[in-house]
C-alpha cells in the first residue's frame, strides 16, 4: 500500500512540476464549459429562415410590414442597413433580402406605386419560402386598400363619378368597410402539435458541463501512456526492476494516482457547474461518485493499455489528445447524441465516453440516481478490466 | 536568400519525419473532420443544413374549390422541391404519422370549407360559420412544420383578401344604386370567380419585385465549415511546434553553430519563420486534398482557397512567433502552444458556429487568425471567389505583420538569435 501511495504521489510531483499543467487540468475546461454551454443552441432557439430586411421608407406601413413578417412561422426578420445586407448578400451568407424603399406609404398603395424588392440567391428554396412568407404580410398589410381600390374599380365599370370628390369619398367608405371585414375576419387555421415524443431532451449547460468534464478528465488519463513513455526513455522504469515492486503494483500506483488527480480534477468543475452553472449536480453523491470513478478508472485502464503500444512520449502525447478528442467528440460530450444519425447512435455505444457521458446526464439532466446509473457504471468497470489486462499482460519495464 | 530558403526546408523536412508532430498536425484533424461529418450525418445523408423534402400529408375532405386550390399549391411545380406531400384521406390515420414522426405537417382541410368562404345564393350579407383547416404539427420538426403552416397563411391571405375585396365591392355596389339586391347575385357569382382566380395569381397592392443573382445554386456542405475548422485549430499547433523549434535548436547546440557559419541572424531568423510557414501551408494543402479526395469536399473556387490559405497560415505564423518570443523553454511553448491552439479553436468557431456565440465573444474572436480564415472558407464553399476575400485576407495580414514586429523586438531583447 505504501508503494502504490509512494509511486502516486511521484506521479503527481512529475505531472505538477510545471505550472502549465494547471491550464489543461482546471482552467482550459472551465473555458470551455463557460463557452460551450453560452454556444451551443438549444431546443427553444429560432430556427426560422434568416430574412434580412432593409427598411428605408420607416413608415407606419413598412414598420406593419416588419411586424407581419415577425409574427411568421417561417422567416425571421432581421433589420439591417443596406449596405450590410448586401454584404452578406454578396458573400452569400443571406439567402434573401427584402428591401423597402424610402416613399412607401399609404399614399402610395393608394395610387398603385408602393413597390418592394426582394433580392434572393439563385435556386434557393429558403428565398421561396421568404417570398411567400413576405407575399403574406403584404396581404395582411394592403389588403384594405387594395379591396378599397377594387370596389372603386368596380364602380367605373357600373357607372362611374361624377367628380373626383365623389370617387374619394367612396373609396373612403370602401375602405372603412374593408377594415371593418378584416378586423371581423374570422380564423381560418388552427395549428394542432402533435404528439410526437420529443426525442431530443437538451439542456446546454447541462450537456457542456458534463461534456467538457469528461473530455479533460479522459484526455489526461490516457496521457498514462506518456508517462510510461516518458519514464521508459529516462530509464526510470528500469530501476523499479531493481526493486520488489511487482507489474500489478506499479500499474495500480500509477493509475490509482491518476484516477484520485481525475476526481479532483472533476469535483472542481462539478462545483463549477453547481455554483456557476446552476446545475443539481449534488443530488445524490454516492451516484455520482460512483459514475466519475468508474469513468475514470476506465480512462485510465485505456490510458495504461496504450502505453503498453507506443514507443515515444511524444507519440504518446499527440496520441492521447487525438483519442481523447475523438472518443468526446464521437461520444456525445461536445454536440448531444440524440443529434447524431441513428446508425452512429448505435455505433458509438462501444465507445467508454459514451457511457460516461450517459451516466452523468442521467444525474444532471433526468434527475435519476444510483440505480439508474449502476448500468453506465456497470459498462465502464467492463471496459476497465478489459483494457487493465491488457496493460497487465503487455507491460514491459524495457 | 539561399541560406534563408534552405533553413526553411530543412525545417519542413524535420516537421514531417517527426511522426511525433504529424499525429497533431495531420491525424487529428483528419480523424476529427471525419468524426464530424459522422455525427452531422453529412457521410448518411442525413444532413440537416438544409430544408428540402418535406414531407407534408394534406387531407382534402372539401373536395370543393377552395380545398382543391390549396392541394393544388402544396402539389404544384413551384414547391415541387421544397414539399413532398402525399394525399390521404382519413385524418386520424395522418395523425398517426405525426405522432410516430413520419412527416412534418398533416393539412387537414375540413368538409364545408369551400362553402363557409364563398357566400351562399342571396347571402352576402351573413357570412358561413368558419370552417377551419387544421395544421397539424410534428414538435420535434418545428421548423419544418412552421414551413407549412406559412404555405396554408399565404393561401389563406389571399383567399381572405379575395373574399373581402369581393364583398366590399358588391356591397358598396348596392349601398350607391349602382346594382339592385337582385343584380347582386350575378355580381356574387362574378365574385366568385374571381375568388377562385384569386387563389392561384393576384395582384399585391404593394408590387414585389423580385430579382435573383446571378450564379448558380450552391448548396452548402456542412463539412465546408467543419473541415477547415479542424485544419485551422490544428495549424495553430504546427506554428508553435516551430516556434519550438527555434528554441529547441539553441538547448540542443544547433543554433550557436549557425551563427558561427557566415550566416546573419536575420537570415537565421527568417529562415525559421519561413520553414514554419512553409510547413504550415504544406499541413493546410494536404489536409485541404485528403478532404477532397476522401470526402468528395468541395473547398471553392481553387485561386481564392490557396490565397487565403497562404494568408491564414502567415497570420497564424505570427502567432506562432509571438508564443515563442514569450516562452523560455521549448517545452513552454509546447504547453502554451496546446492551449492556444484549443482556445483559438473554441473561439475561432471550430467547435460551434461564432454566430452562436455572445457578442462580445464574438469581438474577442477577432483576435484568432481561425475566426478571420474560417470566414473566409465558408464565403468559398458558398460559391464566393477570391473577390469576396478582402476582408480576411487583408485582416490576416495584418495580424501576421504586426505579430511578426512584436516578436521580432522581444527576440531583440532577449539576444535569442544574436552571433
Amino acid at each position: 500500500m505504501k508503494k502504490i501511495f509512494a509511486i502516486a504521489w511521484k506521479d503527481a510531483i512529475v505531472r505538477f512540476a510545471s505550472s502549465s499543467e494547471l491550464l489543461f487540468f482546471i482552467i482550459l475546461p472551465l473555458v470551455f464549459t463557460f463557452l460551450l454551454a453560452g454556444g451551443t443552441p438549444s431546443n427553444d432557439d429560432d430556427n426560422r429562415i434568416h430574412l434580412v430586411v432593409v427598411d428605408q421608407a420607416n413608415t407606419a406601413i413598412s414598420q406593419n410590414i416588419i411586424t407581419e413578417l415577425e409574427k411568421s412561422t417561417a422567416v425571421r426578420p432581421e433589420l439591417l442597413s443596406l449596405k450590410e445586407a448586401e454584404d452578406l448578400f454578396d458573400s452569400r451568407r443571406a439567402n434573401v433580402i427584402l428591401v423597402i424603399p424610402a416613399g412607401l406609404d399609404l399614399h402610395a398603395i393608394q395610387n398603385g406605386t408602393a413597390q418592394l424588392d426582394i433580392r434572393q440567391q439563385p435556386n434557393s428554396l429558403d428565398a421561396t419560402v421568404a417570398v411567400r412568407a413576405v407575399q403574406t404580410a403584404i396581404r395582411s398589410v394592403s389588403s384594405a386598400v387594395n379591396a378599397a381600390n377594387h370596389a372603386v374599380k368596380t364602380a367605373e365599370e357600373n357607372g362611374g363619378f361624377k367628380s373626383e370628390a365623389e370617387r374619394l369619398a367612396y373609396f373612403d367608405d370602401a375602405l372603412k368597410l374593408a377594415q371593418t371585414m378584416q378586423k371581423d375576419a374570422p380564423e381560418r387555421v388552427t395549428v394542432i402539435e402533435g404528439s410526437t415524443p420529443d426525442q431530443i431532451e437538451y439542456d446546454p449547460r447541462a450537456s457542456s458541463s458534463a461534456g467538457q468534464l469528461i473530455t479533460w478528465v479522459f484526455i489526461p488519463l490516457f496521457g498514462i501512456s506518456a508517462l510510461f513513455a516518458y519514464e521508459r526513455q529516462q530509464g526510470t522504469l528500469r530501476r523499479i526492476l531493481t526493486t520488489p515492486t511487482s507489474k500489478a503494483a506499479y500499474l495500480f500506483g500509477t493509475i490509482s494516482g491518476q484516477v484520485v488527480m481525475a476526481l479532483v480534477q472533476m469535483s472542481l468543475l462539478v462545483m463549477f457547474g453547481s455554483l456557476v452553472m446552476k446545475l443539481s449536480w449534488g443530488r445524490e453523491p454516492l451516484a455520482l461518485f460512483v459514475i466519475l470513478t468508474s469513468a475514470a478508472v476506465a480512462a485510465g485502464a485505456i490510458g495504461t493499455a496504450m502505453g503498453t503500444f507506443i514507443k515515444t512520449e511524444g507519440q504518446a502525447s499527440g496520441l492521447s489528445i487525438m483519442a481523447g478528442m475523438v472518443m468526446a467528440l464521437m461520444g456525445g460530450c461536445w454536440y448531444p447524441i440524440e443529434l447524431f444519425p441513428s446508425f452512429v447512435q448505435n455505433i458509438v455505444k462501444i465507445l467508454p465516453t459514451t457511457w460516461a457521458m450517459q451516466g452523468l446526464l442521467d444525474l444532471v439532466l433526468r434527475g435519476g440516481g444510483l440505480t439508474e446509473i449502476l448500468p453506465e457504471a456497470g459498462v465502464l468497470l467492463g471496459f476497465a478490466t478489459i483494457f487493465f489486462s491488457i496493460g497487465v499482460v503487455r507491460f514491459r519495464y524495457e | 536568400m539561399l541560406k534563408t530558403f534552405l533553413i526553411g526546408i530543412k525545417d519542413l523536412r524535420l516537421a514531417f519525419r517527426d511522426r511525433a508532430a504529424l499525429i497533431l498536425m495531420l491525424a487529428a484533424p483528419f480523424v476529427l473532420t471525419l468524426g464530424l461529418g459522422l455525427v452531422t450525418g453529412r457521410f448518411s445523408g442525413n444532413n440537416n443544413s438544409g430544408l428540402s423534402d418535406i414531407p407534408v400529408i394534406i387531407v382534402n375532405l372539401d373536395n370543393d374549390q377552395m380545398g382543391d386550390a390549396l392541394t393544388d399549391v402544396f402539389t404544384s411545380e413551384e414547391l415541387a422541391d421544397l414539399m413532398e406531400p402525399v394525399l390521404g384521406s382519413d385524418p386520424e390515420a395522418a395523425r398517426q404519422l405525426i405522432d410516430e414522426d413520419q412527416a412534418a405537417a398533416v393539412v387537414i382541410i375540413p368538409k364545408g370549407f369551400t362553402r363557409s368562404i364563398i357566400p351562399q345564393e342571396n347571402n352576402f350579407a351573413t357570412p358561413s360559420d368558419p370552417v377551419k383547416i387544421e395544421v397539424y404539427a410534428n414538435p420535434s420538426r418545428r421548423t419544418s412544420a412552421g414551413i407549412v403552416k406559412s404555405i396554408v397563411d399565404e393561401f389563406l391571405s389571399r383567399v381572405e383578401e379575395g373574399r373581402v375585396s369581393g364583398s366590399v365591392s358588391i356591397f358598396q355596389l348596392m349601398l350607391s344604386g349602382r346594382i339592385t339586391p337582385g343584380q347582386a347575385q350575378a355580381a356574387g357569382i362574378a365574385m366568385t370567380e374571381q375568388l377562385q382566380t384569386n387563389t392561384t395569381d393576384s395582384d399585391l397592392a404593394i408590387k414585389l419585385n423580385s430579382s435573383t443573382a446571378a450564379g448558380e445554386e450552391v448548396d452548402f456542405d456542412i463539412l465546408a465549415y467543419l473541415a477547415p475548422g479542424m485544419a485551422l485549430m490544428f495549424l495553430m499547433y504546427t506554428v508553435s511546434y516551430g516556434g519550438r523549434s527555434i528554441l529547441a535548436e539553441k538547448t540542443q547546440g544547433t543554433l550557436p553553430r549557425l551563427l558561427v557559419s557566415p550566416t546573419s541572424s536575420s537570415q537565421i531568423l527568417g529562415g525559421k519563420v519561413f520553414g514554419i510557414f512553409l510547413t504550415g501551408a504544406a499541413q493546410m494543402l494536404i489536409l485541404i486534398g485528403a478532404s477532397s479526395l476522401f470526402f468528395q469536399l468541395k473547398w471553392g473556387d481553387p485561386i481564392g482557397v490557396i490565397v487565403l490559405v497562404l494568408a491564414a497560415v502567415f497570420g497564424a505564423t505570427g502567432w506562432g512567433m509571438f508564443i515563442t518570443a514569450l516562452a523560455r523553454t521549448p517545452a513552454q511553448v509546447a504547453s502554451i502552444g496546446t492551449a492556444v491552439m484549443l482556445i483559438f479553436g473554441i473561439l475561432g468557431g471550430s467547435f460551434i458556429s461564432l454566430d452562436q456565440m455572445p457578442p462580445a465573444i464574438q469581438t474577442f474572436s477577432r483576435i484568432t487568425p481561425n475566426s478571420w480564415a474560417l470566414d473566409g472558407f465558408t464565403t468559398l464553399g458558398l460559391g464566393g471567389t477570391l473577390t469576396n476575400l478582402s476582408t480576411p485576407i487583408a485582416a490576416l495580414l495584418a495580424m501576421g505583420i504586426s505579430l511578426f514586429l512584436v516578436s521580432v523586438a522581444l527576440f531583440g531583447k532577449k539576444n535569442l538569435v544574436q552571433k
